[in-house]
């Protein structure tokens, strides 16, 4: 009880768990790791000097970011248009489309670079498909390319543009856009001066988020690209494996981590669930004074104006002004990118049933040998029950200290909560790679790497982040005034926090849990390092069998994980959705 | 716990006002000082209150009030001074242990639960036997006129009847003390008068010691037995709703209960004295044409002007008033055969002599 009392009066308390496991795992490191970078004791900058006075590696590093400015820009070109119609789509419609989106992004990344190479291959579909209809005789150079590499990039950061755009779409009220056009703005005028500024805080978000990831990436390039598609990741990864020179990997993850900063630090990421800070809003009046002081803009005002006036009436009330031609549009734009997105997945289900000995589309004959092979392999079975054992511990512990964490800053100032989020959530939003060297080094000066618990430790950072997001926003929606309620009806401190807070924001601590989950289940990167080889995961030996052969064995295990999304679809709906109305319906 | 007031709503006597340290007093603030960080929400607040007294903390936002709610409830802890409650200290009584029921702005059902189940949530954790509860929600919802409405989730309940639940629930367990959060903010007008009857008859039938809090002077003119109204963090004025209205202390209270017309240049003959200021209420002002000469006119002081406007607002009829520099809010009552003004009538003004009350600045 007095513990109790303790922490509500400093509630900062419930975050100490989470934060030791993040500074011990992976903030002392980072600082031991920056100062190796440093050349510590001498301190001196020959490692950066020596990174950068090599040709080679300072392309490696510009290519590391053209590939992700350019990857970012691809998925906010395509992503920008597709929320913008999901949101205006009907309501069925629009839910439907928001889970088809959502669906890949909770398939496992190493499964969709897995599909593409069945897909690009030299032996894959298309070729074959190609070559079979006699329309060219050698197989098309589409893998091993840059351009292999923007699609299998495009397809796993997609969902992540996708989603905070469409979050932020759905909140501006559509009465402003409707205001606007009944004060004689034309519709393309309406959405570039109303609806276009409002959206800008989910463009900056999905923006600033893909970037950021697409700098770690490291499996799709290496699986999809040839051996000039080097990222800096690939380049940190071959050099723990071959020289083991720390200095240089940190000079390198180093500068990876300052690129990632400085866009951090310029454009912000608030993934917190709150508004958007008015001060944070004017950074974009720029853009706007640009575009409206164009003089372009002027000679079609000067001519429009005429006409609009008398024209804003009817075409309020008319669905949009081009009619159907646009509406057809955008349904068949909207339908390309859900191909894209869902249709090298289930091309691989399908194929994972193949008779032969190869994977063919359509299947000529219909087995299960792939099924069988994985599932009668010790290796295959092994890994996938490390997996799930790990999984498990991962999501336990992370939901545990997440929770506590999130709890607790609920209860804090905003000013608190936000910088202590961002702490909490530097191991997703810094690269993939640094975050996994930085964690690989302080593993190894403790023995961990190797073990069961060192993997657990490692995935924990990242999972932890994910339950901290996702319970956060719950609690963002809980109002307090129903725990004093409870206190007031005299119902002690645990008695509240059972019967009251705990069944209202279960929705979020099982989205959480199930988050965590998946972190866990689908690491490949900062795994394979922590592993050293000595632990299989089922995404580790994916993984290997990958770069050494097109085993169909991988399509059976990705069909069964593609499947699994939409048994965590089908727990989220039922946890998540179905609790939400009532509890939305009483704030009103 | 039903006590020696309940049926005596009318409002309380003023020798009545000033007995505050009887036997029945049952809350009691004691030079109560609240900070937030460097922000003095409450100031050396000090008040009791008596057993079965329906008391109204009146002001406007940021003035303290809801402050010093929560401090009662236990919710936060004073700076300084302490809170009494039956002559104990409370001050190291947590909030669930002590024996209120309060009703929280927007009601704070818990969404997850029915309202029965919801109603049956404060005995539960008072340990009552499950046939016990039963049988005393049965009763409540009746009282309430919620009998049908047991199974249903709060959702599915308009806004009268969640408050209807709220209250019950604050009620069911029998705490002697009954707190009110703004109770009737999020309802619209004609349900807020008839929630206003049904709150004070609940408390005619329980004789709970009630305390509500309210920014709207109607609510506590009609509900209470007494009104603190709040400024800044410091009382300034405790009164019967009567007294507040007929006799207010100083300029915040005389234009924050009804309307005021302050007296600077015309009316007080000789002049107020220093650093107060004359007023009267609309309805005191008497109009009349220029002609007529009003009855009692020895103890009557008039003035001359014009209309300036006029608004008809169904049993009222109001003026705006030009004397010279000032204009003046004058309400009356329409009544048959009397005569109407328009804007730019010329007409003349009276009061008698009494009604003119001196505020502090």
């Amino acid at each position: 009880m007095d513990i109790l009392r303790n922490v509500s009066r400093n509630p900062l308390g419930l975050t100490v768990p989470a934060l030791t496991i993040l500074i011990a795992v992976f903030g002392i490191p980072t600082i031991f790791f920056f100062f190796a970078s440093l050349n510590a004791p001498e301190y001196s900058l020959s490692n950066y000097e020596a990174f950068l006075s090599r040709g080679a590696n300072v392309r490696i590093l510009f290519q590391t970011i053209e590939i992700s400015v350019i990857a970012t820009l691809l998925c906010l070109a395509i992503g920008y248009p597709t929320a913008y119609l999901i949101t205006a789509a009907p309501k069925r419609a629009r839910v439907a489309l928001t889970v088809l989106v959502f669906l890949p992004w909770l398939t496992s990344g190493l499964v969709r670079t897995y599909a593409w190479i069945v897909l690009l291959g030299d032996n894959g579909l298309i070729n074959r498909t190609l070559i079979d209809l006699g329309l060219i005789s050698s197989p098309l150079p589409l893998i091993y390319n840059r351009l292999a590499v923007y699609i299998g990039m495009v397809h796993i950061m997609l969902p992540v543009m996708i989603l905070p755009l469409l979050s932020v779409m759905q909140g501006i009220d559509k009465s402003l856009v409707a205001a606007a056009r009944s004060m004689g703005a034309r519709p393309f005028t309406a959405f570039w001066r109303v609806f276009l500024p409002l959206s800008l805080p989910g463009v900056r978000s999905g923006t600033v988020l893909v970037f950021v990831i697409c700098l770690g990436f490291y499996i799709t390039p290496q699986a999809l690209g040839g051996l000039r598609d080097v990222m800096l990741s690939t380049f940190i990864a071959n050099q723990i494996e071959t020289s083991f020179s720390i200095g240089v990997i940190a000079a390198a993850a180093f500068m990876l981590l300052a690129i990632a900063a400085i866009v951090l630090s310029v454009l912000g990421l608030d993934m917190s669930g709150e508004r958007v800070r008015p001060d944070r809003f004017h950074e974009e009046h720029w853009a706007r004074r640009v575009f409206r002081s164009s003089i372009v803009t002027r000679g079609m005002k000067a001519v429009a104006d005429k006409f609009r006036a008398a024209r804003w009436t009817r075409q309020l009330y008319q669905r949009t002004g081009a009619g159907n031609s646009s509406a057809l549009a955008g349904s068949v734009f909207l339908a390309l990118v859900m191909t894209f997105l869902l249709l090298p997945g289930m091309l691989d289900v399908v194929m994972s049933f193949s008779g032969g000995a190869y994977l063919e589309f359509p299947p000529s004959t219909l087995s299960l040998q792939w099924y069988r092979s994985f599932l009668g392999d010790p290796s295959w079975t092994g890994a996938l029950w490390t997996s799930v054992q790990v999984g498990l511990i991962v999501a336990a512990l992370s939901t545990i200290v997440g929770t506590l964490a999130a709890y607790g800053l609920s209860r804090t100032t905003p000013r608190i909560r936000s910088s202590f989020t961002m702490c909490l959530m530097a191991p997703i939003t810094f690269p993939a790679i640094v975050v996994g060297v930085a964690i690989y080094f302080g593993m190894a000066k403790i023995g961990l790497v190797g073990t069961v618990s060192g993997i657990v430790l490692t995935q924990s950072v990242g999972a932890t982040a994910y339950a901290v997001v996702i319970v956060s926003a719950t609690l963002a929606t809980f109002d307090r005034r129903l725990e004093r309620a409870a206190l007031s009806m005299q119902a002690s401190p645990i008695q509240t926090l059972v019967r009251v807070t705990m069944p209202l924001i279960r929705p979020g601590i099982i989205g959480g849990a199930l988050f965590a989950f998946i972190h866990s289940f689908d690491e490949v990167v900062q795994t394979s390092l922590v592993s050293g080889f000595a632990i299989r995961t089922l995404p580790l030996k994916m993984w290997e069998n990958m770069r050494n052969e097109l085993d169909p064995t991988i399509a059976a295990i990705g069909s069964l994980l593609t499947l699994l999304p939409i048994l965590w679809l089908v727990a989220l709906y039922v946890t998540w959705w179905r609790v939400r109305p009532k509890v939305q319906a009483m704030a009103q | 716990m039903v006590n020696a007031h309940t049926g005596n709503l009318a409002p309380a006597s003023a020798e009545r006002a000033c007995a505050d340290e009887s036997p029945l007093a049952q809350i009691e603030f004691r030079k109560v000082t609240k900070m937030y960080g460097g922000v003095v929400a409450l100031r050396d607040f000090s008040l009791t209150v008596r057993k079965g007294e329906f008391l109204t903390i009146l002001g406007p936002s940021g003035s303290g009030k809801t402050t010093a709610l929560m401090i009662l409830a236990g919710f936060e802890a004073p700076s300084s001074g302490d809170v009494l409650i039956a002559q104990n200290s409370v001050a190291a009584v947590p909030s669930f242990r002590r024996d209120q029921g309060i009703v929280f702005q927007s009601y704070a059902l818990f969404p997850h639960m029915t309202v029965r189940q919801n109603l049956e949530f404060p005995l539960e954790m008072r340990g009552m036997k499950a046939s016990d509860r039963l049988a005393k929600v049965d009763r409540m919802l009746e009282r309430v006129h919620l009998k049908d409405f047991g199974l249903r989730m709060p959702s599915q309940l308009s806004g009268g009847q969640q408050q209807r639940v709220a209250l019950a629930r604050a009620l069911i367990a029998d705490s002697p003390i009954l707190l009110l959060d703004e109770p009737l903010g999020a309802l619209d007008r004609n349900l807020r008068e008839q929630m206003q009857s049904e709150i004070k008859q609940l408390h005619r039938e329980f004789g709970k010691t009630t305390i509500c809090v309210t920014h709207d002077q109607e609510e506590a003119l009609t509900l209470s037995d007494r009104i603190v109204v709040m400024r800044a963090g410091r009382i300034e004025q405790v009164d019967t709703p009567e007294a507040l209205y007929d006799r207010p202390t100083s300029r915040f209270v005389a234009n924050f209960l009804g309307e005021a017309n302050i007296l600077s240049q015309v009316g007080f003959e000789g002049g107020a004295p220093a650093g107060k200021i004359a007023m009267i209420r609309p309805e005191r002002i008497a109009i009349s044409s220029l002609a007529s000469r009003p009855v009692d006119a020895e103890n009557r002081q008039s003035v001359t002007g014009h209309v300036e406007e006029m608004t008809y607002a169904g049993p009222l009829r109001k003026y705006h008033v030009r004397v010279r520099d000032e204009v003046l809010v004058v309400r009356e009552h329409v009544a048959a055969g009397q005569p109407v003004f328009q804007p730019g009538d010329q007409i003349q003004l009276s009061w008698l002599r009494s009604d003119i009350r001196l505020l502090a600045e």
